[in-house]
């Protein structure tokens, strides 16, 4: 179980303010959320499905970035593992959506080149965005050869041989399944207008974003 | 007589749930509902969009908003909860921000225009249970089907303020169809909780922790199957759900209908023709067992 103890560290307790007003307020615009609003009830760390083993829960993220404390906020387990489920935000009695803010953080987590404590998972989806924009639609064969590169070039260079054996087993037990039950699709889906998707793709890089 | 609705299958439907989209057609064509697919679709951008770029995850959806505006129909029914909850979700924000969405229109030949209704599966068919339609052209009735109703967490759930047409924390959308049919939907605790599908490839312990959930208490309620409108959901707790027993030492296993499937069975339908023989967890011996097929 990879339950870590309550993450307020020292240094925590040390931010400076204005760092706080600086944190707060970046993860406040790009989220659309107000922090601010957050009284600790903790009702949101009830209805957390991941809570148990981040250790972090909304309420302690939310507090984190209130406290300025960027390196925290940007790098805790709760960011990486949150699975959009959005029970939180849904059951937060001032519409704090956590969700929007664990979203927000990992973007703002990648916008700094942090290597993400869990790089398996922002790996995953940034191979899912790579190969939508190729072809317009998601195949599921195409989206996992990246994913798999991606990892396994990252396991190769720390002699982790184990966990690369480990993940061809599976991904080859699930393959061999699903082609015996003719779930695996070989034809390549696109769209015709791959222009059109593309210059979106653009215009998210220009940050002319949302 | 028949009527049109827009139709947006998203990715996995044209891949690992073709299925989904196959009982799709057939269904809503016995109910009179012609699926029209929209041309040229794109990938709304699911999780991975939220999580990685906040533009993606609204421009995405929106160019297929503006195809579907394009073609003059009231109504668009998507299946995927995901593509369901992003594209709404991008339609709503577009509807409050004018210059994200004149940002979006510019690089789009078909403008986002924010008229069509939006619908999931469910919108559709829960009033034509209600009326005894569907009921109508059922042949046979669903005896002895337990189905444990699991909405996950994306047709009740948003990440902002849109209509929910369904009770957020207790859905009964799929208890009336399946009622409807004669089955006996079983009444639990994990219906709205996340499966991990998002997690599955990239987190896998993490997605085994949350199916190893919703398994033991839908076996505890004494559910013979769990019914799903979601193919994410449906694919997670179906392809995965052996690996969770052995994991978590759970002896039943639980076939994942579509809920197509199960009112396709009602209807008369060939389960084959339904490719109801496609799942990973055994989905014909209930049936057989019931003499459902």
């Amino acid at each position: 179980m990879e339950a870590k103890e309550q993450v307020m560290s020292a240094k925590t307790l040390q931010s400076e303010a204005t760092d706080a007003k600086s944190l707060l307020q970046e993860v406040a615009e790009k989220s659309g959320q107000n922090l601010l609003a957050c009284y600790q009830c903790r009702r949101c760390a009830a209805g957390c499905p991941v809570g148990e083993e981040t250790g972090v829960t909304p309420d302690r993220l939310i507090r984190m970035v209130l406290l300025g404390d960027r390196e925290e906020a940007l790098n805790n387990l709760l960011v990486w593992k949150c699975v959009a489920c959005y029970t939180c935000g849904t059951r937060c009695p001032n519409n704090i959506q956590t969700a929007r803010i664990t979203e927000t953080l990992k973007q703002m987590s990648k916008a700094a080149h942090l290597e993400p404590l869990r790089p398996r998972i922002a790996d995953f989806h940034n191979a899912f965005m790579q190969a939508t924009e190729h072809m317009g639609r998601f195949n599921e064969i195409e989206g996992m050869r990246i994913y798999e590169t991606k990892t396994t070039l990252k396991e190769l260079k720390t002699g982790n041989f184990g966990a690369i054996i480990d993940e061809m087993k599976n991904q080859a037990k699930l393959g061999v399944s699903m082609m015996k039950k003719k779930r695996m699709h070989f034809k390549a889906d696109q769209v015709k207008n791959k222009a059109e998707v593309k210059a979106l793709y653009r215009k998210a890089r220009q940050g002319k974003g949302a | 007589m028949t009527m049109e609705l827009a139709y947006y299958p998203g990715c996995s439907l044209h891949a690992s749930s073709a299925l989904y989209d196959v009982q799709c057609k057939m269904v809503f064509r016995n109910l009179g509902i012609e699926l029209k697919e929209i041309e040229d679709w794109n990938c709304c951008g699911a999780t991975a969009a939220a999580k990685t770029d906040d533009f993606l995850s609204i421009a995405l959806p929106a160019r297929n908003l503006g195809i579907a505006d394009a073609t003059g129909l009231s109504e668009i029914v998507i299946p995927c909860s995901s593509c369901y909850s992003r594209t709404l979700v991008s339609q709503k924000r577009l509807s409050c921000d004018p210059g994200l969405k004149d940002a979006i229109n510019e690089e789009l030949a078909h403008k986002v225009e924010g008229k069509i209704k939006v619908s999931n599966v469910l919108e559709v068919l829960v009033p034509r249970a209600t009326s005894g339609e569907i009921a109508g052209k059922a042949k046979k009735k669903l005896e002895g089907l337990k189905p444990a109703c699991y909405y996950g967490c994306l047709l009740t759930r948003f990440p902002c303020d849109v209509n929910v047409t369904d009770d957020v924390e207790n859905p009964q959308g799929m208890e009336i169809v399946c009622t409807s049919l004669g089955a006996e939907p079983i009444d639990w605790s994990y219906k709205t909780d996340c499966c991990g599908a998002s997690a599955s490839v990239n987190d896998a312990d993490q997605s085994l922790i949350l199916m190893s959930r919703i398994m033991k208490d839908a076996v505890a309620r004494g559910a013979n199957c769990f019914v799903s409108t979601c193919p994410l959901c449906q694919f997670n707790v179906d392809a995965y759900q052996e690996q969770v027993a052995q994991k978590y030492g759970l002896e039943k296993r639980l076939p994942v209908y579509f809920i197509t499937e199960l009112i396709g069975i009602a209807m008369g339908f060939d389960p084959i023709e339904m490719q109801v023989d496609r799942h990973l967890t055994d989905a014909m011996g209930l049936l057989k067992e019931l003499k459902l097929i």
